[in-house]
């Protein structure tokens, strides 16, 4: 044997960096989720943080696009879930819904906005940020969901408001990349295509998906019974695409699972969570997410990003509490829901991730994002967890 | 305890129980919405009796007593306007049927209450499978005795019942061939099944009940799951083999027809019951619940075979001078018109092959109960 056919140590490592991790993430959200009762997602992103290229290094530094699509993939799939669970019916039956909606994330967005600009932030990096803020991680609420078996209407009500803040967010967020590029290039051109184009056609690219995919699967319902594997070739298709064509991956991914459930008055089962595959990519995804995030940002961001998680938190739980009564729920289960509203991270690190893709950064220009960001990849899940147990919708603390 | 004093009741008025599915109107699975359908429904006075079942994803709703079937019908109607009201602020959908086409039973969650955590404790998987959803029909009884005559005379009817109101063809995602499967459910219980052959109420409660509680095995009427049993405090019998049926109308009819019956033998024109008219009992009860109209009766008497479907015209039409004096003709036809067209579970079944996806079933049901 020649040396020639010995693999080389540093290559090996660079080659199984992420595998290992992944090994070693879901072992710890094993331990984390049976020892001691937390979510699993919260072990995954313990594991993603120690070993980033920030701390430990066993990941490697080069920013990977491949990963930066897993993890959009990943986060496609919890998305597409996420609006398959969407009844858009329940707005029109119950307007306050709505306007709980539009409320919370308008005064997220207000309080945070206010909150940097007192600190002393650029307006427009303060209004960039602020419409990030007004989003609440679907893929956090819905992991946590699953994993508890819960359902009621805190349950109910996190997956919604989660889903239409995301959308509000993303609108708010392109409009305003929008008016930054006409105020840096002064080109209208560039600055309606950052904004109104960029969301038309991910609209457009997610809603003639949702139109034929279900029809097609319709034409195989009868022998496979289960379209879990035909809906996830379809979202991985959806985010592919808007990925490739620098749209929104998040808003497409939505959308289509909004309108697949939409077009066809009622589909036939998927796996909640897309079954192992989905497990698989959620590991994947909150390593990745807690893995950009480092210990220096941190350091210097963490008081600015606690108070913006308290302002942030303020606004949810004020907005929502005060249409509890009035849209059909208890003030207590209202303030749980907004207590549920904390995640953030996925979402805002993906989107930011995006933007670097289309060419702004906007991660160096933000420390305090990043420590709110990871103060709630790590705690945002449990939050969650609290909430759905303190309202008693948990089916995992009754024991079975 | 002893068994409490039977109190008697204007006889032939009747009361309606109706045990709910409450599901998601997201993705039409079963939801943990009694807690807050409650709640929501404190807010304002519900025309009716509401209250918990074991499991979060029930909720059961009861009339007060009524004579005849418009009063009844119009009740059952504001108590589902009520329902749909709060159902619709909670994305709650609210609908009959004897079991929920695909849901699956580890994720039922046990409605905080300690009676239904106790049951809960004993019985282990079959509380979760019993997640199962019935009419049950009160009939208001002068006399103890009388309620143990009609208990016992009505065995032989026992089928029909389960056969009109059948709505409960698929199980867990698949057609289980049965048009009730629900009642396989109770028939697990050990204190399922028939009352024991009594007809004196001083016999049934020194011989039988007494005897039962010495046993340690059962502390109150509560503890029978029996098909028909007697509840001594509202002064009824109460018929407990129906499946909820998929509209109000049904139900009202359902309640309707077992009150013409009563009337009808109360005037003892027929041989009296006997504990050797039991011995068809189960193959009867069988037959309906695997075949409903299609299934063939033994009957008790004579052990001739009969359609059950022609059973029930002929019962109809002996019935209609009863249906008149009662003012129930309409509910008579609707039992008819059940025999022609084909049972809720046939039409459950019909909208499965029509729309190929077990989630239709739920949907359509949704729309049947809001029509």
């Amino acid at each position: 044997m020649t040396t020639r056919n010995m693999p080389d140590l540093q290559t090996l490592i660079a080659d199984i960096a992420w595998p290992v991790t992944i090994l070693l993430a879901w072992l710890t959200g094993e331990l984390v989720y049976q020892r001691l009762r937390l979510p699993r997602i919260s072990g995954y992103a313990l594991v993603g943080f120690v070993l980033a290229p920030g701390q430990t290094g066993l990941l490697p530094a080069e920013r990977s696009e491949t990963m930066l699509l897993m993890a959009n993939l990943a986060f496609g799939l919890i998305l597409f879930e996420c609006g398959y669970r969407i009844n858009l019916r329940w707005l029109r039956n119950n307007p306050w819904i709505a306007v709980t909606s539009v409320a919370e994330a308008s005064a997220t967005f207000a309080a945070v906005a206010w909150l940097l600009q007192w600190l002393g932030q650029p307006q427009s990096t303060a209004l960039l940020f602020a419409a990030l803020a007004m989003a609440t991680s679907p893929a956090t609420v819905l992991r946590v969901v699953n994993d508890q078996h819960s359902s009621g209407q805190v349950t109910e009500r996190i997956i919604h408001l989660s889903a239409l803040n995301c959308v509000l967010a993303v609108l708010t967020f392109k409009m305003l990349i929008g008016i930054t590029v006409f105020e840096t290039s002064g080109s209208h051109l560039g600055a309606l295509y950052s904004s109104v184009f960029v969301l038309a056609a991910t609209v457009a690219v997610a809603l003639a998906f949702g139109t034929l995919i279900p029809r097609i699967v319709g034409l195989t319902a009868r022998s496979t019974h289960d379209t879990t594997l035909a809906f996830a070739i379809a979202v991985i298709c959806v985010v592919a695409l808007t990925h490739g064509l620098k749209l929104s991956p998040i808003l497409g991914a939505l959308t289509f699972g909004v309108a697949a459930r939409h077009h066809r008055v009622v589909s036939s089962t998927s796996q909640r969570g897309f079954g192992p595959l989905g497990d698989l990519l959620a590991v994947l995804l909150f390593v990745f997410i807690a893995s950009t995030l480092h210990w220096r940002q941190l350091l210097a961001g963490a008081g600015i990003g606690l108070a913006i998680i308290a302002v942030r938190q303020l606004a949810k739980m004020a907005g929502i509490g005060v249409f509890a009564r009035v849209s059909g729920i208890s003030a207590r289960k209202g303030i749980l829901v907004g207590m549920a509203m904390a995640p953030m991270s996925a979402f805002v690190i993906l989107v930011m991730e995006q933007t670097r893709h289309i060419g702004i950064d906007l991660v160096d220009q933000l420390e305090p994002l990043a420590a709110a960001a990871f103060a709630l990849e790590i705690l945002g899940s449990i939050v969650v967890q609290r909430a759905l147990i303190w309202a008693g919708e948990s089916q995992r603390e009754q024991g079975g | 305890m002893p068994l409490e004093p039977f109190s008697a009741s204007a006889a032939l008025t009747m009361g309606v129980e109706l045990e709910l599915q409450l599901v998601s109107l997201s993705d039409f699975d079963l939801v943990a919405g009694s807690p807050d359908m409650l709640e929501l429904l404190a807010r304002r006075p519900f025309p009716g009796t509401v209250v918990p079942e074991i499991t979060e994803s029930m909720i059961e709703v009861a009339t007060s007593v009524h004579t005849g079937f418009s009063g009844l019908l119009d009740q059952l109607r504001s108590i589902r306007d009520a329902l749909l009201w709060a159902g619709d602020r909670l994305n709650i959908g609210v609908c009959g049927g004897g079991t929920h086409p695909f849901q699956q039973w580890p994720e039922r969650r046990i409605f905080d209450k300690p009676r239904f955590r106790e049951v809960s404790q004993l019985y282990g998987y079959l509380t979760k499978q019993f997640n199962i959803y019935g009419q049950h029909v009160h009939i208001g009884c002068p006399g103890a005795d009388e309620a143990l005559f009609l208990l016992h005379a009505l065995n032989r009817y026992v089928p029909h019942f389960i056969a009109l109101s059948a709505s409960s063809p698929f199980v867990q995602a698949h057609d289980t061939l049965f048009n009730s499967a629900r009642l396989n459910s109770v028939f697990a219980f050990p204190l399922s099944g028939r009352a024991p052959f009594l007809l004196r109420w001083d016999e049934f409660t020194e011989r039988y009940f007494t005897k039962m509680e010495h046993t340690g095995v059962v502390r109150s009427m509560k503890d029978f799951y029996w098909d028909i049993r007697p509840k001594p405090e509202y002064g009824t019998i109460e018929l407990r083999v129906c499946d909820t049926p998929l509209s109000v109308e049904r139900a009202a009819a359902l309640a309707c027809y077992l009150q013409c019956l009563c009337k009808h033998l109360l005037e003892r024109s027929e041989p009296p019951p006997h504990e050797d008219d039991y011995l068809v009992y189960n193959y009867n009860r069988f037959q309906a619940c695997r075949f409903g109209l299609e299934g063939t009766l033994v009957h008790p008497k004579s052990c001739d075979h009969i359609p059950l479907r022609e059973d029930i015209l002929t019962t109809t039409r002996h019935l209609a001078r009863h249906a008149e004096q009662l003012r129930c003709t309409a509910a008579l036809e609707h039992i008819s018109a059940i025999c022609h067209q084909g049972s809720d579970a046939h039409f459950l079944r019909g909208e499965y092959a029509r729309r190929g996806v077990v989630e239709a079933m739920v949907d359509s049901a949704l729309q049947r109960f809001r029509a």
